[in-house]
């Protein structure tokens, strides 16, 4: 594997030196948020942050997006289909939980019985960035809970450790090691190898949050009805925050929207925390309530993805937790779970 | 701020001893440091966690709403002389009260249906504002003492003022006591300063067309669609939004800016004479959409107009629900 090692001052030069070439989404500083956006002559990217406000999935999941065009002619409908124009892609910066969350949506969108093409054009065009963390951003952080690292390589083409006084990148992938190019000559040696293990390590030890996730499957699976589902949701507001912060979540709704003869068939996110979540045309709803609503939200989390894929659909950036407004605590639902 | 704690849950304990209520909603320790949340107290244990802080923000009218809306669908099916009465306990400052005002003169509820646990308030801390003056360091402890906060952040020890990270509705609040109660705890707050109530407002309105066009739309932008700060609004209870009605659909469902805008803007003026700058929406929203301008200036033309302001008393009803032959009419004429 090709490993160099590059001045941590380069870092934006990098990123801007892509950005002439190629689509380059990285942390952006916009008021007071950090957010994933393409950088432009305008857009600094800013590497010192903590974690995004917003789960870089967006870049190959994005809240709308166009399925297909029709437009309805005498001689019947004609459809025809948007142009990608992102082109390739490079995703820079992006946390190894979120990267991990990469992991986690390729088992849904590409696999076996189901090709999401939409999903998986963008995802092959992208190159994936990660930046370690060498120091856990947040107490909130329960990363090695779900089966993540705080430095991994898991979804990553490269990855960049703060090694110190240089970051060590290391070209993961062919199509990681296509960008060498822009990361300079140095060659790492094996001091910074030691250097970054060390690290690791210390980081890993520093996730001090910790929760049951493993364990709760078991319990998950015989408790489909249990007195507890009615004990989450009081002071729910059912808004989408939890959802749309979250990396994973991944839920979707497909609707049309005609103007005179033309007409997009669009996808956009959806939230099982919405009233209009599985609304069917009838009126009935299956998840008539907020309990029924969150029981599936922590359900698809850690029991359906289990169960599909055999993994944990959460990757413990604690996002949800920090942005929830009304502080209800996913660290602390699993906790109980846990103890029914 | 005097502690209140410990009389507030003497006080539900009582209640729900004596029947008085069936549930109390109030506020519990968050999870997170330095937070506090909505719960629901209905047995006298539970009444232990119950607090009143600076560091409560939700308008928990809200909850009286849905609680009394839910129970009220529950009995629908049930024979009217076996139909249950549910009274919902509520801790409520000042803002909550002008919330539970608009709710009973819009016919939502009877006054026998909630019972008033009155706070004092000084105001609370607004989380943004609190990040910022930490630099967005993560709060990892903290306490509040003497108008001091003192906060353990991830970037060291930090003590801040705690006038500078008031949310702004509660620095020119009018009724931070509040308005209505059945009981009242503490002594009364002492009086916030209303007098830069619309300075903003009126910079604002200084400016040109272009240049107000240009602060919406950028602030619109910001906004992800995620119905937050209408879920926390006590004053948006429609069983059905507009947002979700799809014959006829009013609105797109996707990231268009335009959708987006047409969202705010018809919420905005849903509020004409029921917003009660209580924060909440602008609290809970996770993006610092800047919707405080535009409802603090409906809010304006409310009382300059109408001489009304939402849900300041329970006689004075509100401006969209009375006709007075006073009303300004000139927008008629000379729109």
């Amino acid at each position: 594997m090709e490993k160099r090692l590059i001045k941590k001052d380069a870092l934006v030069g990098i990123a801007k030196k892509m950005a002439e070439e190629l689509t380059v989404w990285a942390p952006v500083k916009k008021e007071d948020n950090v957010l994933f956006t393409p950088l432009t002559k305008d857009a600094e990217p800013f590497f010192a942050y903590l974690n995004s406000k917003n789960a870089p999935k967006q870049v190959f999941f994005p809240h709308t997006e166009t399925l297909m065009k029709y437009t309805r002619t005498p001689k019947g409908m004609v459809f025809s289909a948007e142009e990608n124009k992102a082109g390739k892609t490079v995703l820079f910066g992006v946390r190894p939980c979120d990267a991990h969350s990469f992991v986690l949506l390729d088992m849904l969108f590409d696999q076996e019985k189901y090709k999401d093409q939409y999903y998986i054009t963008k995802r092959n065009n992208t190159t994936v960035i990660t930046l370690a963390c060498a120091e856990p951003p947040y107490a909130t952080c329960f990363c090695t809970s779900v089966d993540g690292e705080p430095v991994s390589a898991d979804g990553a083409d490269i990855v960049l450790t703060d090694i110190g006084s240089e970051y060590l990148a290391e070209f993961i992938t062919p199509k990681g090691e296509k960008l060498a190019k822009y990361f300079g000559e140095t060659k790492a040696d094996a001091v910074a190898e030691t250097k970054k293990k060390e690290i690791a390590e210390k980081a890993k030890k520093a996730i001090k949050s910790k929760i049951p996730a493993h364990e709760v499957k078991p319990i998950l699976d015989n408790n489909f009805e249990h007195p507890f589902w009615a004990t989450i949701h009081g002071k729910c507001l059912a808004c989408g925050t939890c959802t749309y912060m979250c990396p994973t979540c991944h839920c979707f709704d497909i609707s049309d929207e005609a103007k005179a003869s033309d007409g997009v068939r669009i996808r956009s996110w959806d939230s099982c925390m919405f009233p209009l979540f599985t609304k069917e045309t009838s009126g009935h709803n299956p998840r008539i309530s907020q309990k029924e609503r969150w029981r599936q939200r922590v359900m698809h989390k850690f029991k359906y993805y289990v169960d599909n894929f055999n993994a944990i659909a959460c990757v413990g950036c604690g996002r949800c937790v920090m942005s929830c407004p009304v502080n209800i605590d996913i660290r602390k639902i699993i906790e109980d779970i846990s103890k029914l | 701020m005097e502690n209140i704690d410990t009389k507030l849950r003497e006080v539900a304990k009582r209640l729900l001893l004596e029947k008085k209520v069936d549930v109390i909603i109030g506020y519990e320790k968050g999870t997170l440091p330095m937070t506090a949340t909505p719960c629901f107290v209905s047995t006298e244990a539970e009444a232990d966690k119950l607090v009143f802080n600076d560091l409560c923000t939700q308008n928990l009218a809200k909850f009286v709403h849905d609680l009394i809306t839910n129970h009220k669908n529950s009995q629908k099916r049930v024979k009217p002389e076996d139909r249950k009465k549910k009274i919902i306990g509520v801790v409520a400052r000042g803002c909550t009260t002008r919330s539970l005002i608009i709710h009973l003169q819009e016919r939502q509820y009877g006054r026998d249906e909630v019972y008033i646990i009155g706070v004092p308030c000084e105001g609370y801390v607004d989380r943004k504002n609190l990040a910022k003056s930490l630099q967005q360091a993560e709060i990892l402890d903290g306490t509040i003492e003497g108008g001091q906060l003192k906060i353990k952040t991830a970037a060291g020890d930090k003590t801040v003022a705690f006038k500078d990270v008031i949310a702004p509705n509660c620095v020119v609040c009018r009724f931070n006591n509040p308005i209505i109660s059945d009981i009242m705890i503490g002594s009364p707050a002492p009086a916030m300063n209303p007098d830069n109530e619309y300075s903003k407002i009126n910079e604002f309105e200084k400016k040109s067309i272009e240049e107000r066009w240009a602060y919406f739309t950028k602030e619109m932008e910001k906004c992800i669609r995620c119905n937050a700060c209408r879920q926390a609004c006590p004053s948006c209870y429609c069983p059905t939004c507009f947002v979700e009605q799809s014959q006829p659909q009013w609105v797109g469902i996707g990231e268009d800016k335009t959708d987006t805008q047409v969202f705010q803007c018809m919420r905005l003026y849903h509020m004409v004479g029921r917003c009660v700058d209580c924060g909440s929406c602008i609290s809970v929203c996770p993006m610092g959409v800047d919707l405080r301008n535009y409802l603090k200036k409906i809010d304006k033309d409310c009382v300059e107009l109408f001489g009304s302001r939402a849900g300041s008393s329970m006689e004075d009803m509100p401006p969209l629900g009375k006709y007075s032959e006073q009303d300004k009419e000139d927008f008629i004429f000379n729109p």
